[in-house]
């Protein structure tokens, strides 16, 4: 308990400095907050968001912006699938040897070096991945990449490769090795042993991640849509720069319609895979 | 038994294929036809992975690194803390234990949890980008922004933890007369504080990497500086950036584990 209260109170000490530091160094901008100029403003700009001083019909009552903004929409999906399957395909090869106990021949196979030097390579690209956000890759990917829904789903990729792995890799070392062991006395050869018992047990825990991940991808699609360009993060930028708030309106539907699907969808996926339901 | 077993796994054959066909449509949105890589992208690539041996590291440019985090350690702090203050009273009514008429603390509850929801529906960034337009950029506004939709992930877990709590203890407390609010102070709280604590320190690291994306509205900090140096084509810049970025990340990261791995001891 002496560690986890001296963290807190470091925290405590952390948070007082943080907020110090922004409200001195950078004016913080209470005064503005405070400020009926600044409510407005804000005031307006909800008002044009819904559309009532515009002298046009507000896109989302308009079926045919709907069914553009719909495309974008399923464009938006279609990353966040391609995002968590591209996940899904770098994590299920690597995750097996970033496990400590698969490497160190805990679960009955014989270390060596090239399984340890596989743990830490496979490590150090879990945490390099997971270390950077989404958007910081999708910025550097667009150098490489064309523009559309390709690099935003690489940007989310790479990251939750990071994310995924590692859960996965712990959730192996934390497995119980009965089921490995006793294979293993059976004379199963260590790629056996991987295959038909490591591999079944932790499973289910992978695709439950990758599920749960598939909740944060759709809310991060629209983030890197601003820099990759693909499906309703372009278009909210531009709507945003041009000051069409009702269009903006109509996408933040979209975008809310979206988390809403996934995650109901994820959950009634995570509970098949469960076998729970 | 066998039935619905066997159903389960007729359900589950389904299901493969509507995922493999998902994923093929999925595929098929990406536009195949024109090239995937852009020209001097593959040049563009190498350089960027060349540029790591060795990263910037000139004296100047390590001291710039350092401030850019702290700026942004500064900001993930700050978010983190606002976003517990909001959290904490939220989590309280979403347990519903707060009132002592069942009726009105399950509705509350359900309202809280619904409000709960909303706030993590959308992305830190997207609400920065929204706040900023409305109110002006001001580290305020941002904070704000990052705090809401860890608000609502804390304010649910925090309900989880009061509701987790073993009943024994609260029964104790109830029977010798306390108040509900008694009850969750001296019963619910200090038993699942060890939990939120090490969740809180969990979702710490979490927000360092969302402070430095706050660069995109213009908050400065190692998002900032990785967007200037990206901007110059200066890869070697990036990768110390980067590196520094991955360097608090494992730092914040061992803390965390460290308070979880004390407090399961």
């Amino acid at each position: 308990m002496t560690f986890a209260r001296a963290s807190l109170y470091g925290f405590v000490v952390l948070a007082l400095v943080s907020w110090g530091y922004i409200l001195a160094a950078t004016d913080g901008g209470a005064a503005d907050l405070v400020s009926p100029k600044t409510w407005s403003n804000a005031g307006n700009f909800s008002r044009q968001l819904i559309g009532v001083d515009s002298p046009t019909r507000p896109a989302y009552l308009e079926v045919d912006r709907w069914l553009v903004t719909g495309r974008l929409a399923l464009d938006t999906l279609a990353m966040s699938v391609l995002a968590i399957v591209l996940t899904g395909v770098a994590v299920l090869p690597t995750f097996l040897s970033g496990a400590r106990n698969v490497s160190n021949g805990d679960l009955g196979g014989a270390p060596s070096r090239l399984g340890t030097l596989f743990y830490h390579g496979v490590r150090l690209a879990f945490t390099l991945t997971r270390a950077v956000p989404e958007l910081v890759w999708a910025m550097v990917i667009v150098f490489f990449l064309s523009p559309g829904i390709l690099p935003g789903a690489v940007a989310l990729a790479v990251h939750n490769y990071g994310v995924v792995g590692r859960l996965s890799a712990e959730v192996v070392e934390n497995l119980d090795p009965g089921p490995a062991k006793a294979l293993r006395s059976a004379g199963a050869s260590n790629l056996q042993m991987l295959i038909y018992s490591i591999f079944p047990q932790a499973l289910p825990h992978f695709l439950t991640y990758l599920l749960y991940r598939w909740e944060v991808i759709i809310r991060t699609t629209v983030v890197v849509g601003f820099v990759s360009a693909g499906g309703l993060g372009r278009e909210f930028r531009l709507s945003l720069s041009y000051f069409h708030y009702t269009d903006l309106a109509l996408l933040i539907m979209w975008y809310l319609i979206l988390v809403i699907a996934v995650d109901l969808l994820s959950a009634w996926l995570r509970r098949l895979v469960t076998g729970k339901g | 038994m066998g039935g619905r077993e066997l159903k389960l796994l007729e359900s589950r054959r389904l299901l493969t294929l509507l995922l493999a066909g998902v994923f093929l449509w999925s595929l098929s949105t990406v536009d195949w036809r024109g090239p995937i890589i852009h020209t001097g992208g593959l040049a563009a690539f190498l350089d960027f992975l060349a540029s790591l041996f060795p990263p910037e590291l000139s004296p100047g440019f390590l001291g710039l690194a350092l401030s850019a985090s702290w700026q942004t350690l500064a900001y993930a702090v700050a978010g983190i803390t606002l976003a517990v203050l909001i959290g904490f009273p939220l989590g309280v009514i979403a347990s519903g234990s707060v009132s002592g008429s069942i009726r009105t603390g399950l509705g509350l509850a359900v309202a809280v949890r619904l409000i709960l929801a909303a706030m993590r529906s959308i992305h830190e960034l997207v609400w920065a980008v929204l706040f900023v337009a409305a109110f002006g950029l001001s580290s305020l506004t941002v904070i704000l922004a990052l705090a809401l939709p860890y608000s609502g992930i804390l304010g649910r877990i925090y309900g989880e933890l009061f509701n987790q709590v073993p009943e024994g203890p609260l029964r104790a407390l109830r029977a010798s007369g306390a108040s509900p609010f008694r009850v969750l102070l001296y019963g619910r709280l200090p038993m699942a504080l060890p939990d939120m604590l090490g969740y809180t320190f969990y979702r710490l690291e979490c927000a360092i990497r969302s402070a430095a994306i706050m660069s995109f509205v213009g908050i400065r900090g190692l998002g900032y500086e990785i967007q200037l140096s990206l901007h110059d084509l200066l890869f070697d810049q990036v990768w110390t950036l980067l590196l520094f970025m991955v360097g608090m990340v494992v730092l914040v990261d061992m803390w965390s584990s460290r308070v979880r791995r004390s407090l399961v001891s």
